[in-house]
């Protein structure tokens, strides 16, 4: 009898279920999602890159310390598609870098919102907007309730192509989170960082990974790694070849 | 001759309209008619629009009173009749039960028995009308006891009666109207037009103490603004919301306003409304309020949007300069910043941040040649250079700092010095830019400050 049922109603496979994935294996995402520029990155998240319509967490120990290494290539494409809304920003971002880098300083919005409640309601309502780009939100200190919220409205945006990001304390890795997607970045060996996958929608994965993520500027000083002496600030003798390998690059 | 006539959903809140001063939804359908013809008028509660030389403009008498029964009710009309003549569509229409809220359904209730207003003859109006009570007709209002007592309670009893003596005992006017009525006798009215400048008041039944109560009027004189725009095909630019104190409990206070500008023509009314409703909230009253005034001193020509087939063209949500406009009220305008490039090479000063609300933005990329020396620069720029606490020869941050890179010397823009009165001791001072790498604090942009004196160290950026 059973055998009957299954052959007349076979059980629908995972992958055909919105929102239901083996423990072991990564979730294919129905939604899109935004490529990160680290291929090993890309390799381990579902879906292969950032989700769009949902809220990514993003931990590092202080605010302004990795957040344009690990996100520079995705904000690159996002910033074509809308504007980059930045909500309690720790520094000012500064506009001809980027733009070099390749994001366009007329596609920047900054907002200087200063109490937790003004960001939460600022990116609330960012979220709101059919246009956005993508959405970076500091928020030092928020609940999960508030986390909750924003969440859904990040899931029900008009803006289907739009990336958030909450830039959170790594203190907060021990709390709880809905977002869907929790990265703990720190500086690893040498110029490389080591991201550790807190939450994903697939296995856990312990080891963290180390992501090679670079800005021109530390290309251009790979040849200093073998340096044991300072320069002697006693006398300005300024170092004319490294000024002639930074120029050239 | 095909006359239409519509009544608005009145609000219960509204003193009783007298003839100057029509309700404001009542404007607001009557400009919303203007599009089917250029003749409507506003006859105590109802809209009449005559539209017979526009049947044919408009597919037919059918295919018009299809299309005005199904977009009235969005503008708020709850009943509509139509008749040959207009006292006849205005008496039907006052058969009909008012509603006093509007309801959600949105149906518009029409007389059980219409008119075939197009094959109608004489006689069949005749018929018609002589049913009515009399009450439907305005001018026996004064006469309503005497023809009580006479007996008279249809129209048709009322035409019954001697000519002669129903003038001599009434007067012509009544007369009149029974003629207009059946046809008899061409009518004459005013008809509307639309005003140059908007310009609507709206006064309160009771007094409103606190400001958000404000905000009920406005709406309903934003949809009247919305009606006003919407015929003018223009939009919105500044908006002036004023309003009177109670006269007697005023003292000193002068009567009150409110100004409001967009950065683009808009005639969005859910904007509009949100957007009042932010300024509403941080005004406190010095009085009770007893009439508001809503006028449009700036308005564009607005070229709206055609609307597309795809479904993803069609999302809903705000726009980024509403976006933009909502939070600049809450937050304050210099809160939220566009920047825009300048071309300086001192890095405090090569960028420009300007209120977005203010600010349009620019429509073509700019196209401007960065010096290539510039990828070697950090993203992050901290706001006020931070003085380092010094060690030894090497300056402390979270730790002794390795200098991997530099010097590269900056010196400031002596053209500065002449126009700003500000004692900038180092502004002329020469800056040795180096990158430095802290233990904990990653990769760091500083400079050391040659002025006379001891060198001094700096934090400018963060490579992050």
């Amino acid at each position: 009898m059973s055998a009957v049922l299954r052959t007349l109603h076979p059980a629908p496979s995972p992958a055909e279920l919105a929102g239901v994935w083996r423990a072991d294996q990564l979730a294919q995402a129905a939604q899109a999602t935004l490529p990160s520029g680290h291929a090993v990155l890309d390799a381990e998240l579902p879906g292969g890159g950032w989700p769009l319509g949902q809220l990514s967490e993003v931990l590092q120990a202080q605010s302004g310390l990795h957040e344009w290494r690990l996100l520079l290539p995705a904000l690159q494409v996002a910033a074509q598609r809308g504007p980059l809304v930045l909500v309690g920003a720790p520094h000012l971002p500064h506009l001809p870098v980027l733009a070099s880098l390749g994001i366009a300083p007329e596609r920047v919005l900054r907002i200087d919102a200063r109490t937790p409640a003004e960001r939460l309601w600022v990116a609330e309502q960012a979220l709101r907007c059919k246009e956005l780009g993508a959405l970076l939100a500091w928020l030092p200190q928020v609940r999960t309730e508030q986390l909750r919220r924003l969440q859904l409205a990040a899931q029900g945006s008009p803006a289907v192509q739009a990336a958030a990001f909450v830039l959170r304390p790594l203190t907060a890795q021990h709390e709880s989170s809905p977002a869907p997607l929790r990265v703990a970045v720190q500086s690893g060996q040498g110029t490389q960082l080591a991201l550790q996958l807190l939450k994903r929608r697939g296995p856990l994965r312990e080891q963290p990974l180390a992501l090679d993520a670079p800005l021109p500027v530390l290309a251009a000083l790979k040849p200093a790694r073998g340096r044991t002496t300072e320069p002697n600030h006693a006398v300005d003798r300024p170092a004319r070849d490294r000024i002639r390998q930074l120029t050239a690059a | 001759m095909l006359w239409i006539a519509l009544r608005a959903t009145a609000s219960a809140s509204s003193p009783p309209h007298d003839a100057a001063h029509p309700a404001p939804e009542q404007l607001a359908l009557a400009w919303w008619a203007l599009q089917f013809s250029p003749r409507v008028c506003v006859v105590q509660e109802a809209v009449l629009l005559e539209v017979h030389d526009s049947l044919r403009l408009f597919g037919g008498q059918r295919a018009l009173l299809q299309r005005v029964r199904s977009e009235a009710a969005q503008q708020g009309a709850s009943a509509l009749a139509v008749a040959p003549t207009a006292l006849a569509a205005l008496a039907l229409l006052r058969t009909l039960p008012v509603v006093a809220q509007a309801e959600e359904s949105a149906k518009i209730s029409e007389p059980l028995s219409p008119i075939p207003a197009k094959s109608c003859t004489p006689a069949a109006l005749q018929r018609t009308l002589d049913a009515l009570p009399i009450e439907v007709l305005s001018a026996t209002h004064p006469h309503a006891p005497t023809l009580q007592r006479l007996g008279c309670r249809t129209l048709g009893q009322l035409r019954a009666l001697p000519r002669g003596g129903v003038s001599r005992r009434f007067g012509a006017a009544l007369l009149e109207a029974l003629d207009r009525a059946y046809g008899l006798r061409p009518d004459a009215l005013e008809w509307l037009t639309l005003p140059e400048a908007f310009s609507a008041r709206l006064e309160f039944a009771g007094r409103i103490e606190v400001a958000e109560g404000l905000l009920f009027g406005a709406r309903r004189l934003l949809a009247q603004l919305g009606a006003w725009l919407q015929a003018r095909q223009r939009g919105v630019v500044a908006l002036a919301l004023h309003w009177e104190y109670d006269l007697v409990r005023r003292g000193d206070a002068s009567n009150g306003s409110l100004h409001i500008r967009t950065a683009e023509a808009t005639r969005d009314l859910v904007h509009l409304t949100r957007l009042l409703g932010e300024h509403l909230a941080r005004v406190t009253l010095s009085a009770p309020v007893v009439a508001i005034r809503l006028e449009a001193p700036q308005t564009e020509a607005l070229a709206t949007q055609s609307i597309s087939l795809l479904p993803e063209d069609l999302r809903e949500g705000e726009t980024l300069q509403q976006f933009i406009e909502r939070v600049s009220v809450r937050l304050g305008a210099e809160r939220v910043l566009r920047g825009q490039l300048v071309a300086d090479h001192r890095p405090q000063h090569m960028q420009r941040w300007q209120p977005a609300a203010t600010t349009p933005a620019p429509t073509r990329k700019s196209k401007a040649k960065l010096p290539p020396h510039l990828r070697l620069h950090p993203p992050w720029l901290l706001r006020e250079p931070l003085r380092l606490a010094v060690q030894g020869e090497r300056p402390i941050y979270q730790g002794p700092l390795t200098l991997l890179a530099g010097p590269e010397r900056l010196e400031s823009g002596w053209w500065s010095l002449l126009s700003s009165a500000e004692a900038e001791g180092q502004e002329l001072a020469l800056r040795d830019y180096f990158v430095a790498r802290s233990p904990h604090a990653g990769l760091l942009w500083v400079y050391r400050r040659r002025s006379a004196g001891e060198p001094a160290w700096f934090l400018q950026g963060v490579y992050g």
